[in-house]
């Protein structure tokens, strides 16, 4: 239960995923007509909700530094509003067809994830941060989800007809691989690193980091306007 | 051509998001950091001097003017630049050694949700940004030139600075 709470959206996006494949499987036995609509109505918003739990995943990678507790969120949030304008928009808008539009979309998102992961992933570097366990399974197995989906999108978009097939199996088998890595990545509790695998160097009181910031800005801010 | 460029990003993804993983988890944070040069304490007066010093170009002026030496002039802004630039450098390892204070909170405590953090997470991207600006300037022009663009050429800059100088003015007459 431990884990469950420390990542509530992240549980709430597989519970979504077993409901959700459970309602297509009766959709499609008992009302077979309505499935093409039910099944890209649930997938359209499984690409939404994968972004609610990168703000989760963005969220406990800096989570114990309060300087950049927000770093990952405004990362996530600015990448998602600024790609989603300029490159996932124009694929709705444009798009010759439902079909077209829809995949478009698909791949796009897949895309816009996929940069997201490389901004905090680089920012974590950029910091020297040490992901725990729990995280690092979840932004592994995220990402093989993601770069299986960008070849199957972007494969289906140029050969529709001839990938259509292998899209239906491939789908399923990325997702299964996924659920594989975070399985074994959560499954046990990994608390966030202790001071012990901390620098020695920043151990320093948390309560006065706001100070320091203020005074870093004043000095550089003085020496600017010189 | 198209899907090929979409599979070529897609392992490119993959390489990058396991290789920096494995580093992630494997590697000491702290041997890249040791590798830094830290600034000894931005509130120790020494470093401050230092910067003072650096960034002063009198003592140039003197060797170039007053005492005829251009070449050894141009030697010491050669010089006062490569300072300059580790100075700067050493001040932005120092800021990201602050920056990765933790802060301890047991691990059944819920996260605070701190108002101040979107403040803190400004003044780190603020401090980035400058810092990053005035290391191009140093790098392109050198410890000498104005760091902050001046505004002096821009009439409206210039007379709106003469009114508010002759407000001053007409105000100190007549208070007294």
């Amino acid at each position: 239960m431990h884990i469950i709470g420390r990542f509530p959206l992240f549980y709430s996006y597989i519970g979504y995923g077993l409901c959700g494949s459970i309602v297509m499987y009766l959709i499609y036995w008992f009302r077979h007509g309505s499935y093409p609509y039910a099944f890209w109505l649930y997938f359209l918003l499984s690409i939404v909700v994968e972004f609610a739990v990168l703000v989760e995943i963005s969220d406990h990678l800096f989570e114990p530094f309060p300087a950049i507790r927000q770093l990952g969120r405004a990362l996530t949030i600015s990448i998602s509003f600024g790609l989603g304008v300029v490159y996932i928009l124009p694929t709705i808008l444009y798009s010759s067809g439902r079909h077209n539009a829809l995949l478009g979309f698909a791949l796009r998102a897949s895309l816009t994830k996929a940069a997201i992961i490389g901004a905090l992933l680089l920012a974590a570097r950029h910091y020297g941060l040490r992901l725990e366990k729990n995280v690092a399974g979840l932004i592994l197995g995220f990402s093989i989800y993601l770069g299986v989906n960008i070849v199957n999108f972007s494969a289906e978009q140029i050969f529709s007809h001839l990938y259509a097939r292998i899209l239906w199996v491939m789908s399923p088998i990325a997702y299964t691989l996924c659920l594989t890595v975070w399985l074994i990545a959560l499954w046990d509790f990994v608390p966030v690193p202790g001071t012990s695998t901390m620098s020695p160097v920043s151990r320093r009181d948390s309560e006065a980091v706001p100070f320091e910031l203020a005074r870093f800005n004043n000095e550089l801010s003085k020496l600017l306007n010189k | 051509m198209m899907t090929l460029i979409y599979a070529a990003i897609a392992i490119a993804f993959l390489i990058l998001v396991i290789g920096f993983l494995r580093k992630a988890l494997l590697d000491d944070p702290d041997e890249a950091l040791t590798e830094k040069s830290y600034a000894a304490s931005v509130g120790n007066g020494r470093w401050l001097d230092l910067s003072e010093r650096i960034f002063d170009p009198s003592d140039v002026r003197w060797l170039a003017e007053e005492l005829a030496f251009p070449k050894l002039a141009k030697i010491l802004i050669t010089e006062r630049r490569r300072l300059a630039i580790r100075w700067l450098k050493a001040l932005q390892a120092s800021f990201d050694e602050v920056v990765r204070t933790p802060e301890i909170i047991p691990n059944d405590a819920v996260m605070p949700a701190s108002t101040g953090s979107w403040q803190m997470l400004w003044l780190t991207v603020r401090f980035k940004l400058l810092v990053s600006y005035a290391l191009l300037v140093v790098r392109l022009f050198g410890p000498y030139h104005r760091l902050m663009p001046s505004i002096a050429w821009i009439p409206f800059s210039r007379e709106s600075e003469y009114s508010l100088r002759r407000e001053a003015l007409a105000h100190s007459r007549s208070s007294r």
